[in-house]
């Protein structure tokens, strides 16, 4: 333990020096107007010590949560020394991603940042990040969140590489279904993805212009939650090499299953996920169930208001009776970044923000997160039924789910990259042009392209 | 102002050399700041890349690489798809809205014509709803959940889906025309106005009716406006980027590298700065070459 300490220790010295070096080299460019010489960000930059400031402390933060400043004001309230201003942006992959990247080029970055797991990576791989392992209370705090979510920020190293965020929310996934049109077709909601089919041919047969799901282009992320569930990472890291596993059996199983019911007419394949199309055809009840996350409840309530009280929640469906896994879409992180003067007070705002009684239940009443910290799974809001379906306690099957989530999860250092061919892929193989397994063998082999073309050591 | 101020005193003449560029400045700084830096930048940024020390999350360093990303870019298969495709987009496309332009201009400058300012702003109206705006609200009359124009046609027994992958780029088209029309339409009509009147009076002495004056007279004296139109319609279509990018939340066929500028927005956005900045400068230097030769082309023709 001592001498794992003593070496960590060295090799962060060189690695803040490597830093100091590297933000001198970034000033002269941009004053040469001609920046992006040397992106010389050192994994850990600024992480090396975490002691906290003396005096007044400012903090900026980005985020897009609803209702976040709400959360915001209170922490403010408590904790006059350390003022935390809070910037509303636009949803990660909408924009907020970008403008981060920019400002962390141009050395403007805010002192915390919401971001995404599956995003965090590319982050880190961008130097974006600052360790807050050494931070105060972080490293107790680990045993305080839903297993998964915190091996998404230690990278499922156990402490041993650093902690890199702090888990805020979840997308456990399981199946909303009409349960009036399965209740009238004598269906009961499918346990495993067997009896989903045979659901779907049945609602198929019953009424030609009904569908038991979309198949989206456009929700790349969903079909990973799919994928998650079967336990089919899409990469796989061994301290430096990457391998991209996305065409692997356990995935060709999910791909098959759904090429099936795309061949056979069984899902609607010209719906946009989140399109008033889509939300058209939910109240219309042409398309009666939807996999998705605990988030998605309010989608479907705001959005399919003609069919309220006839939903219902139930597990996702397993691949093999008795089965209990389920995969997760979506969740976010509190991360701090690079340029932070202060990790120390921003890491103790970030896990207040994520584990405090009040500021879960204020992030979960307006924003309608699902905490990724296990006590807020108990908040009073998440036990009680709700009345849109069919006053249903809809989030017991979410919290059983949380915990059903697979804990090994990689997500790759490129994952725009890769989404981008999974729906790009996908858009032929709905037109009719190729595959669900074609997609993934491209989306393999294309990624596998993009890793290599980052300069990262990537085995095939 | 400083630097015009001093000379006055000193030397009479290098101010007269200076003052050129005082008044140049309201225009040369902006665009130096704005078009050459950037497009600059950009060149620089195409000629390096990525290299990581010291493992995944090491650090990186942008190092010279000359034109391999040019040569990368060039072999993934978007790149010629996408040209093929916004070629053919402009093919069919470019000539169609050009010649509904030049009828309506010559329609609101024909003696007959009534009511013309009313008309003049009415063909001009889409030009002035932001692109975006415009995109969305097609999309929304393409949709076949939402359209009452498709569920008509299917009241007609035609069954159309005008987002599927043979229709999109022709419905693209159409939102493209609908936009720019009006547009070209005033370019050419302003033309028309600096006709002289005693071209078409001598013509009429002659006997020539208003088809004759129409094409004989009147097109042939406003071809430079014409040619005008005709880059400016060019370098739009290769450039074509907020269509495509609103209907991709709409229609599953429109992929992430439809057109060569959502290609690079793409690219770009996972990272990939270098090749994308190579993708803009072979897309400029495409569009500067194809409107050169058109330039070319129809100075020819006129000579």
């Amino acid at each position: 333990m001592a001498v794992r300490k003593r070496v960590s220790v060295t090799r962060r010295r060189s690695v803040v020096r490597g830093g100091v070096a590297g933000g001198v080299v970034l000033v002269l460019a941009a004053l040469t107007a001609c920046s992006g010489g040397s992106d010389d960000k050192a994994d850990a930059a600024a992480g090396a010590a975490c002691e906290p400031a003396s005096g007044k402390v400012s903090l900026d933060y980005w985020s897009w949560v609803p209702g976040m400043q709400k959360a915001v004001d209170v922490w403010n309230g408590e904790n006059p020394d350390i003022q935390v201003k809070l910037k509303t942006t636009p949803s990660g992959n909408a924009g907020s991603y970008q403008n981060l990247s920019n400002a962390l080029k141009a050395g403007k970055a805010p002192d915390l940042g919401q971001i995404e797991y599956d995003s965090l990576a590319s982050f880190r791989l961008k130097g974006g990040l600052i360790d807050i392992a050494k931070c105060d209370g972080v490293e107790e705090a680990g045993s305080k969140f839903v297993d998964w979510t915190w091996s998404q920020v230690d990278f499922g190293a156990g402490g041993e590489d650093g902690v890199w965020a702090v888990p805020q929310d979840t997308g456990p996934m399981a199946l909303f279904y009409r349960k009036d049109v399965f209740d009238k077709l004598g269906l009961a909601a499918p346990t495993t993805w067997e009896e989903y089919e045979a659901a779907a041919r049945k609602i198929k047969a019953a009424n030609k212009s009904q569908y038991i799901t979309h198949f989206s282009q456009t929700d790349p992320n969903w079909f990973t939650g799919l994928l998650w569930q079967n336990k089919a990472p899409m990469f796989e890291r061994n301290g430096d090499k990457w391998k991209v596993t996305v065409d692997r059996p356990e995935s060709r199983e999910v791909a098959d299953y759904w090429q099936k019911l795309i061949d056979d007419k069984l899902v609607a394949t010209d719906l946009q996920g989140f399109s008033p199309a889509l939300y058209k055809s939910w109240n219309d009840g042409e398309v009666v169930t939807w996999i998705s996350a605990a988030w998605g409840y309010s989608t479907i309530r705001d959005n399919a208001k003609a069919t309220a009280g006839k939903w219902a929640v139930a597990p996702m469906p397993q691949w093999e009776k008795g089965q209990k896994q389920a995969g997760n879409w979506g969740g976010s992180t509190t991360a701090v970044l690079k340029d932070s003067q202060h990790p120390a007070e921003a890491a103790k705002f970030a896990l207040w923000l994520n584990t405090d009684a009040k500021a879960l239940e204020i992030l979960n009443q307006e924003g309608g997160l699902y905490p990724a910290a296990k006590s807020g799974l108990e908040l009073p809001a998440l036990k009680e039924p709700v009345d849109f379906y069919g006053k249903q306690p809809i989030f017991d099957v979410f919290a059983q789910a949380s915990g059903n989530v697979d804990t090994d999860f990689t997500w790759g250092p490129t994952m725009t990259d890769t989404y981008r061919f999974l729906s790009d892929g996908t858009a032929k193989a709905t037109g009719g042009g190729s595959t669900l397994g074609d997609v993934l063998k491209d989306t393999d082999s294309q990624s596998t392209e993009s890793l290599r073309k980052q300069s990262l050591d990537v085995t095939d | 102002m400083k630097t015009t101020r001093t000379p006055v005193a000193a030397a009479p003449r290098r101010h007269r050399t200076l003052a050129p560029f005082a008044f140049l400045a309201p225009f040369l700084i902006p665009f130096v700041l704005f078009t050459l830096v950037p497009v600059g930048y950009a060149f620089w940024q195409s000629l390096h890349k990525t290299e990581r020390r010291g493992g995944t999350f090491g650090r990186a360093e942008t190092v010279f690489a000359g034109f391999q990303q040019y040569a990368d870019v060039m072999a993934e298969p978007f790149f010629v798809d996408s040209l093929i495709r916004v070629a053919l987009f402009g093919l069919v496309q470019i000539p169609v809205m050009l010649a509904l332009a030049l009828t309506l201009a010559l329609l609101l400058d024909s003696a007959v014509a009534r009511l013309k300012r009313f008309f003049r702003l009415v063909y001009f109206v889409p030009y002035g709803i932001p692109g975006v705006v415009a995109a969305l609200m097609w999309a929304f009359l393409y949709d076949p959940q939402l359209s009452p124009v498709v569920d008509l046609l299917r009241s007609a027994q035609v069954d159309v889906d005008l987002l599927g992958p043979d229709a999109i780029l022709w419905s693209i088209g159409n939102v493209v025309t609908w936009t720019y029309t009006g547009y070209n339409m005033l370019i050419m009509y302003a033309a028309l106005q600096a006709v002289p009147a005693d071209l078409g009076e001598a013509a009429r002495v002659d006997g020539a009716g208003a088809w004759t004056i129409a094409l004989r007279i009147k097109v042939p004296v406003i071809r430079p406006a014409l040619v005008l139109t005709g880059v400016f319609s060019l370098i739009g279509t290769f450039q074509l980027f907020t269509e495509p990018q609103v209907f991709r939340a709409i229609s599953t066929s429109v992929t992430s590298t439809y057109t060569p500028n959502l290609a690079a927005y793409s690219l770009a956005a996972g990272d990939h700065y270098s090749e994308a900045a190579a993708l803009s400068v072979l897309l400029a230097v495409a569009t500067f070459a194809l409107s050169f030769l058109f330039l070319r082309f129809t100075a020819r023709r006129q000579g």
